[in-house]
């Protein structure tokens, strides 16, 4: 059975590479057919805002690459509410759906389910 | 399944410990390495870990503590890269905050 | 135990220096290191162009002289180096590039190479930041 590997993301979306590149090895995985979740935490739910506009700072639209993760057979998305309400983020309405809103002990045992895990 | 979760930030300019710190599993250890060894010691990132390792293991990579001068408090462990490495075998996985 | 290491940073950062030490001490313990992949800002330890003062330790070189020395697979994301400017012959002529600087034993490629060793190994440990 092949393992299953958690990502993460924990970056603001234009604070650098990282957000690209976590989501990055979500999409190999799901290309590979690999059991791959993501996890938004701290500044990564911001890569979740509805409201975005990635082209002004003439840096790609990670909200496309963020929707084709279920077209990659990556369906398993979380989002960290503590993170949510630290910047005042609604729990609905994100950027891509669908997406499971958790608290701090669901994390704990989400990360303890998969196999591996990268924080980036 | 325990987790060896990893860090190196700074814990006074960065937020990944306070965060790590929030989704602990009930039998997870925490390894400082690098600038996260100024956790240790007497101040309040300090208080605030010492409080958490009642149920929590902690443990720094002894040349980051002896590098900065760090005293190792009775509650958090000293180890070499060996220890290091042992631990990754005894853990169940390991999750660096990169 | 089979390791597979990821590495995020260059070389002068801190955590180069410490994932090295660290697979040293894996294959010292006995251990078994299936791929190193690097990647984000790992591209870097990988440069063959890194100039390190006489009294300052090289930790490009040392990368390259352990896995040379242990035949291990070294890996460089392609993607991630080719954003950071880390190019082999191969990739600096095919992008008309003033220089190669990934020397052997570094290879070239893909994410695939990094889920390959996660699903090879019991352990993934990944280095990065300071």
């Amino acid at each position: 059975m092949a393992k299953s590997l958690l990502i993460i993301s924990r970056q603001a979306p234009w604070a650098g590479p990282d957000a690209r590149e976590a989501l990055d090895i979500a999409l190999a995985g799901g290309a590979f057919d690999l059991p791959v979740a993501m996890l938004f935490m701290d500044d990564g739910v911001l890569q979740l805002a509805p409201v975005q506009n990635a082209t002004l700072l003439q840096q790609k639209d990670l909200t496309a690459n963020l929707q084709a993760l279920s077209m990659f057979g990556v369906e398993d998305l979380f989002a960290c509410r503590f993170s949510l309400n630290e910047r005042g983020m609604q729990a609905t309405g994100f950027s891509v759906d669908p997406l499971e809103v958790l608290d701090d002990a669901q994390i704990a045992a989400l990360i303890d389910r998969y196999d591996q895990v990268i924080t980036i | 399944m325990a987790t060896l979760h990893v860090l190196s930030h700074s814990p006074f300019t960065d937020s990944r410990l306070s965060s790590c710190l929030r989704v602990l599993g009930p039998d997870d250890g925490v390894l400082l390495c690098g600038d996260a060894a100024y956790a240790l010691g007497t101040g309040t990132v300090a208080q605030a870990l010492r409080t958490k390792s009642t149920g929590l293991s902690v443990y720094v990579l002894d040349e980051d503590a002896k590098a900065r001068g760090i005293a190792l408090p009775e509650w958090a462990q000293s180890v070499d890269y060996a220890g290091f490495v042992a631990l990754s075998v005894h853990y169940d996985k390991v999750n660096t905050w990169l | 135990m089979k390791f597979a290491i990821a590495l995020h940073s260059p070389a002068h950062a801190p955590s180069s220096r410490r994932a090295l030490l660290f697979a040293k001490a894996a294959l010292a313990e006995g251990h078994e290191i299936v791929r190193l992949f690097f990647y984000q800002d790992g591209v870097h330890s990988a440069s063959g162009n890194v100039v390190s003062p006489q009294d300052e330790s090289d930790t490009a070189a040392q990368w390259r002289e352990f896995v040379s020395t242990h035949q291990l697979d070294g890996v460089v994301c392609i993607a991630a180096a080719l954003r950071r400017g880390v190019l082999n012959v191969e990739e600096a002529e095919r992008y008309s590039r003033p220089a190669a600087n990934l020397p052997a034993p570094w290879e070239l490629s893909g994410l695939g190479q990094l889920h390959d060793a996660v699903q090879a190994a019991d352990r993934l440990i990944c280095f990065g930041g300071p």
